[in-house]
């Protein structure tokens, strides 16, 4: 029944503070995510997103609470394999090809050399795979970066802020990946701070000064503020929370 | 976990440019201050203490003359390549992925240090390959005996050439981490290596207390060790080789900066928040 329980769910944050500098950047954060959905951690610079990200892989310390990803408390051995992450600036070695950079990275996963092909293609850089990852445009670094991520096949992707700098072709692109990772069961994190890849998403979380402020799908975030689009249903979100009483 | 993660450390380290960088300058420096210089020296002709005497340079001298760049210039390289491996980990944000996509952080430190420690390996053998063939073309050219070295004698001063490199790898390596970048923390060795050490050993036979410190230093120590294996060598200059504490304290000295430095290491890997 607890196994159960816990595999329903791909990500359970409980309670989770993380103070940085005497100062709460993540405070009282209760968040579950449903295995296999594709989920929008949305809100502006400074909200608290990555840190959030950074507590579910387990390299951020917290403060207060505890954060379970696929089973496992986050970081944990048993939960590291089971977890593709992508920071937010590019993590790839400038100075080996991409090629190298996923041939090392499946190394270290124990994930078979065939795989290095797929995720190359997967992030449609087949025909830069042989190039030193220095000499790649930001978008073309950041698709590496996503590729790594792809290597193992997790079951949870947590990808901060992976469509930035990237042209719109290419955004459709991976939007339609996550989307059909997730229909394959895969659970993807996304955050952003742009709202308009935010209707893409089964669920938005919305986070505001280290709180989340909304969690629910796009549709029923749109029903409930009477709002024409996420951005103006953010701000109403917002607003509410800061009406007096 | 940890061969696998020995077996990537491995891959990347061969297919980075700046390893090659590092081994080849430090092959080229070895040949040229170890044997090239001190045999121009030796034909100039040169009299007196401190000249140049031709058996220093020839095959049988291998043991101490192929020794010699490796306490000071041949570990501020080492340096270089220490905090080079471990600070571009931190340059490139490269840490995070590796900390959170399996091997624990344990790890991944002992896998970089176990192949770096691998490398330098490589690289001791391949120095003294080098300094074999230079020293003899000096035999032939001159004329002298090309009778090789002692097995023995040879393999303890490669053992001891491996000692004292993975020691300034390590100290590479602290200083990426405590700094968690890659440039103040190369400068910062080679600050150390080259002229804090330098200046200590200078002022030291002056002022008591200094003399204490100098004792304790890691490239005193490395010089002490390269001094206790044989008679002083042909140097070019300012290799840092001089007895200044008996071989085995030198020994245990260079042996106890390893495992600190890696300790250090460790701990603040495991411990510290991966920025």
């Amino acid at each position: 029944m607890i196994i159960q329980h816990l595999m329903n769910y791909a990500v359970e944050v409980r309670g989770l503070t993380v103070v940085r500098g005497g100062r709460a950047v993540v405070e009282g954060v209760d968040l579950v995510v449903p295995a296999g959905t594709l989920v929008g951690l949305l809100g502006p610079s400074g909200a608290g997103k990555t840190t959030l990200m950074r507590a579910m892989v387990g390299v951020q310390r917290i403060s207060a609470g505890s954060v379970t990803v696929v089973g496992h408390p986050a970081g944990s051995p048993g939960a590291r394999p089971l977890v593709g992450y992508v920071t937010q600036a590019p993590a790839v070695y400038g100075d080996l090809t991409v090629r190298e950079n996923l041939a090392y990275f499946a190394s270290i996963l124990g994930v078979s050399g065939t795989r290095v092909g797929a995720a190359i293609r997967e992030v449609s850089l087949e025909g830069r795979a042989e190039d030193r990852v220095g000499n790649l445009s930001g978008g073309e670094v950041s698709r590496v970066s996503l590729a790594t991520a792809l290597l193992a096949s997790p079951p949870l992707l947590i990808l901060d802020e992976p469509t930035v700098g990237l042209d719109p072709l290419l955004r459709e692109d991976l939007w339609s990946l996550f989307a059909r990772l997730a229909a394959e069961g895969t659970t993807v994190l996304v955050s952003s701070h742009a709202m308009d890849e935010a209707r893409r998403c089964q669920r938005l979380v919305l986070l505001r000064a280290g709180r989340v402020v909304a969690d629910e799908a796009p549709t029923a975030l749109l029903r409930r503020t009477g709002a024409s689009d996420l951005d103006r249903a953010f701000l109403q979100v917002v607003r509410q929370l800061e009406q007096p009483g | 976990m940890m061969l696998r993660s020995y077996r990537s450390e491995l891959y990347k380290l061969r297919k980075r440019p700046a390893t090659w960088v590092v081994f080849g300058v430090w092959l080229v420096l070895m040949l040229v201050f170890t044997y090239l210089f001190p045999y121009l020296s030796y034909r100039s002709g040169k009299s007196g203490a401190d000249a140049i005497k031709l058996p220093n340079l020839l095959p049988a001298a291998l043991p101490t003359q192929g020794l010699l760049g490796y306490a000071v210039w041949g570990g501020s390289l080492i340096v270089v390549l220490g905090a080079l491996t471990l600070g571009s980990e931190y340059g490139w944000g490269t840490l995070k992925t590796m900390l959170s996509n399996g091997p624990g952080r344990l790890t991944v430190f002992c896998a970089q240090v176990a192949a770096m420690f691998t490398s330098l390996a490589g690289l001791v053998v391949v120095a003294f390959v080098c300094s074999a063939l230079a020293s003899v073309v000096i035999a032939a050219s001159t004329g002298a005996s090309i009778a090789g070295p002692a097995a023995f004698a040879l393999a303890l001063s490669m053992a001891v050439a491996w000692l004292i490199l993975c020691m300034w790898c390590l100290f590479g390596v602290v200083l990426a981490i405590v700094i968690r970048g890659t440039a103040l923390s190369v400068g910062l060795g080679l600050v150390w290596v080259l002229a804090v050490e330098n200046i200590i050993r200078a002022t030291a036979s002056s002022v008591p207390v200094i003399a204490g410190i100098e004792k304790a230093l890691p490239g005193v120590n490395a010089g002490s060790l390269v001094a206790a294996l044989g008679t002083p060598a042909a140097g070019s200059g300012g290799d840092g080789v001089a007895a200044v504490v008996g071989g085995g304290q030198a020994a245990i000295v260079v042996a106890l900066y390893l495992l600190l430095f890696g300790a250090v290491g460790a701990l603040l890997l495991r411990r510290r928040d991966v920025l």
